[in-house]
């Protein structure tokens, strides 16, 4: 276990090194909220509620989206093509670590400095608006949000690490990646609440883990979900959890079978 | 004159000859990347349709008027993602070395650096595009020639702003060796024109009209065909763009008198 805390610190301090580069991955996403925000205030315009949101509530839905896109949507997916691809992965597989417990613990130190900034930025965002940001009444609701936060979070880690494998069988891996996720940002609800969508595609999309990551999450800090109804819905985000990690872990324990080293 | 066009057209050609083959041959990751491209654009309509269900107007547009703007937006873009993708490697081409061959061979640095990478996925994408501008513009009420003529000059000149922009990313990329980040902020603002510059704050839509003028770029030409454009704008956007290419030129041009090579 210290060795993947030393990893993690090795990398915060790798990525608060790169302070320019954090600084403007920051801005780019900042202008992406803004631009969200913007255009739901103008659907929104002098209705009390739009699709059953409040103007506080879809406030909060397109902050909430900056603090989880900084925690659920950062992986070391790209990384790991590039390792497979020019056979820096094998360096890996001879020391005495698990790959994907380095690979979390390296995710975990970006998302630890990319969530700080982000909740920075909501904050400033929240005070030059005005608006009425919505908190959670019962405490409860911040425990369950927690729960749903760090599961969708493990869910992305390991569906990306699996699409990546398939490094091991292609150099083409990175096609399928970025079509996946592409998808997974519309489909998780990353750029508007899934509520906009007809009915019969949503219940399409209720059935992949999709909606769990996002959508489901803010649904949860919004009090939108009653806490029952919440618990069960945190049941099945586990048992995705548990399908993905084993599909993901048989794909990566194939893949190392057949690695050959190239380019090492 | 003639003969140097000639020339550049033929290099221009022999490079996106190269592009394609090399696309050609990584099947499956030009199919994903392709699949990704045609997702985001359809969910993104999709999401627009949606929407719609709900509102009569955005801003005081209706579907199709939003329409024209997102697909002004992408026109716009991708042109510019087809014809300057090279500014995307601009900071590996220094780092690794071939901008030093760029600058001893007998074409100019510049169209090697920003014009002569072209992917050609996004020409593919570019076609579903033309055809859905199409079908909008048939939804469109009657308008006279003069309208589409500012329009397509405003789109023009819109490409001529993006093209200034990727010249400041090519000079930075030259002068500082770093900053690989500044073409994915360019990229990640752009967002902000997918909806027309009405739906922000005063203060916003001034940063984006005269800061950093997404607006005149992406909502320009479509406020012009719909003549909603004042004569004064027009007039604004062609000396905006005719200021800044000269000025990322000379730019660049000072970058490339301090670059001392810095490979190896």
């Amino acid at each position: 276990m210290k060795t993947y805390w030393v990893a993690y610190q090795i990398a915060l301090q790798e990525t608060l090194q790169r302070r320019s580069t954090l600084i403007m991955d920051r801005l780019g996403g900042f202008a992406i909220v803004v631009s969200l925000y913007s255009f739901w205030t103008a659907l929104i315009g002098d209705k009390a509620t739009f699709l059953g949101y409040t103007r506080g509530e879809m406030l909060t839905y397109v902050l909430a989206l900056n603090v989880l896109r900084s925690f659920v949507f950062t992986g070391r997916g790209w990384q790991l093509v590039g390792e497979i691809s020019s056979g820096k992965i094998s360096s890996y597989l001879i020391r005495p670590l698990h790959y994907y417990g380095y690979a979390l613990a390296l995710d975990m130190a970006q998302k630890t400095v990319h969530v700080a900034a982000a909740v920075l930025e909501v904050g400033v965002l929240a005070a030059l608006v005005g608006g009425e940001l919505f908190l959670p009444r019962d405490p409860a609701t911040w425990l369950l949000f927690g729960a749903a936060v760090a599961l969708s979070s493990l869910i992305f880690f390991f569906l990306e690490f699996m699409i990546s494998s398939l490094a091991f069988w292609t150099s083409e891996s990175g096609g399928p990646l970025f079509c996946f996720e592409l998808f997974l940002q519309f489909a998780a609800g990353a750029f508007f609440p899934l509520d906009v969508l007809p009915a019969g595609l949503r219940r399409l999309l209720e059935m992949t883990p999709f909606p769990y990551m996002v959508y489901f999450p803010v649904r949860v800090f919004l009090e939108k979900v009653p806490a029952a109804e919440a618990l069960r819905l945190i049941g099945m985000e586990a048992l995705w959890l548990a399908a993905v990690f084993t599909a993901a872990m048989t794909v990566w324990r194939r893949g190392v079978r057949s690695y050959a080293a190239e380019g090492g | 004159m003639s003969g140097l066009l000639r020339k550049y057209w033929r290099i221009w050609l022999r490079t996106a000859s190269m592009a394609m083959q090399a696309q050609l041959t990584y099947r499956l990751g030009s199919f994903g990347f392709l699949l990704g491209k045609m997702i985001r654009l359809l969910f993104f309509f999709a999401f627009m349709a949606a929407v719609f269900n709900h509102v009569e107007t955005v801003a005081g547009y209706n579907l199709v008027e939003t329409a024209l703007f997102f697909m002004t937006f992408n026109l716009v873009d991708m042109t510019a993602q087809i014809l300057f993708r090279g500014v995307y490697g601009a900071r590996r081409t220094v780092t690794e070395g071939d901008f030093d061959f760029y600058l001893v061979q007998p074409c100019s640095p510049l169209f090697r650096m920003t014009c002569s990478s072209v992917d050609f996925l996004d020409i593919i994408t570019i076609i579903p595009v033309i055809i859905m501008t199409g079908v909008v513009f048939a939804r469109l009420p009657p308008l006279g020639w003069q309208n589409y003529a500012a329009y397509a000059l405003l789109m023009l000149n819109g490409v001529g702003l993006i093209y200034a922009i990727h010249i400041l990313v090519a000079a930075l990329a030259v002068r500082t060796q770093e900053l690989e980040s500044a073409i994915w902020i360019y990229r990640d603002v752009m967002f902000m024109g997918k909806f027309p510059v009405d739906v922000y704050a005063p203060a916003v839509r001034w940063a984006l009209t005269v800061g950093v003028p997404i607006a005149v770029m992406t909502t320009f030409p479509a406020k012009a065909l719909l003549g909603i454009l004042s004569p004064a704008w027009i007039v604004y956007a062609l000396a905006l763009t005719a200021v800044a290419l000269p000025l990322s030129w000379l730019f660049w041009k000072d970058s490339v008198a301090r670059y001392t090579s810095s490979s190896s």
